[in-house]
């Protein structure tokens, strides 16, 4: 039985008001799996929140600068990427402080979130520019991975 | 981001509607949190029954609202909470800084209970 394979490629400018458009293309694409609302949802806002970061700290808020994101449902497997056009930001010191931020500090959650709803959250360079964010999550609910 | 204003029993109440994304709204939340302080209102209830969901900027608007509010004597509590919001409040421990009721009245009572 083959593993069941779909791809959907998009790019929204760098406005927040765009964000919508992302989580409604993660609800329709995760339906494919029978993972529960819930489960789609924390994949969703994950991507969300990577998007925003995109948006922000990539693009910072240049709308003349797309935000890529790829959604790849790879049997089991809800893989992401989102890339900016920006020029890069220092992702090192976000990612190794695991300490919350303070509860009154209105910033720095951003990477906490993606981490909590997503299984594998990965951070790269883009050689031509900009950040690439992979988040991975497994559905473990008995999806269908194969295809009829 | 629209924003519904009302009163219930004494408390200013902000209705949501819509997806609480920060960016540029976070200003307008910024100065309507002050003009509600300016015009004495320490009792603020957030009604998030119409937000679907919420990014860190967002809950940076409802932190800076707190705050403000806060350093005014007053408090800001959340009312209907969906399960989306509540796990991200959740995961960010922020469920520790916001009170939150079931619905509006809910939280109106809270606010009596604590002026008795």
């Amino acid at each position: 039985m083959a593993v069941r394979q779909e791809k959907m490629e998009f790019s929204i400018p760098s406005d927040f008001k765009f964000l919508g458009a992302v989580d409604a293309a993660v609800q329709d694409l995760a339906r494919e799996l029978s993972c529960g609302q819930r489960w789609i949802n924390d994949f969703s806002t994950a991507l969300v929140e990577a998007c925003s970061n995109a948006i922000e700290h990539g693009n910072q808020y240049d709308k003349g600068k797309a935000v890529r994101v790829v959604i790849c449902l790879n049997g089991h497997r809800l893989i992401a990427r989102v890339q900016d056009e920006g020029n890069g930001f220092n992702y090192d010191d976000y990612l190794s402080d695991a300490t919350p931020p303070d509860p009154l500090s209105e910033r720095g959650r951003g990477i906490l979130i993606m981490r909590a709803f997503t299984d594998e959250l990965t951070f790269s360079r883009r050689s031509g520019g900009g950040v690439c964010v992979e988040l991975v999550k497994d559905c473990e609910d008995g999806s269908p991975s194969s295809q009829a | 981001m629209k924003v519904n204003q009302r009163e219930v029993h004494g408390a200013a109440v902000l209705e949501l509607n819509g997806k609480l994304t920060g960016g540029p709204e976070a200003e307008t939340f910024r100065e309507l949190f002050k003009t509600l302080v300016d015009q004495g209102k320490r009792n603020i209830i957030i009604n998030l029954k119409k937000v679907d969901w919420i990014n860190s900027t967002g809950l940076g608007i409802l932190i800076a609202g707190h705050s403000t509010v806060r350093k005014a004597g007053g408090e800001l509590v959340l009312c209907n909470v969906g399960d989306r919001i509540d796990s991200i409040l959740y995961v960010t421990k922020l469920n520790l800084l916001f009170p939150a009721f079931e619905d509006e009245e809910a939280a109106a009572d809270h606010f009596r209970k604590e002026t008795e």
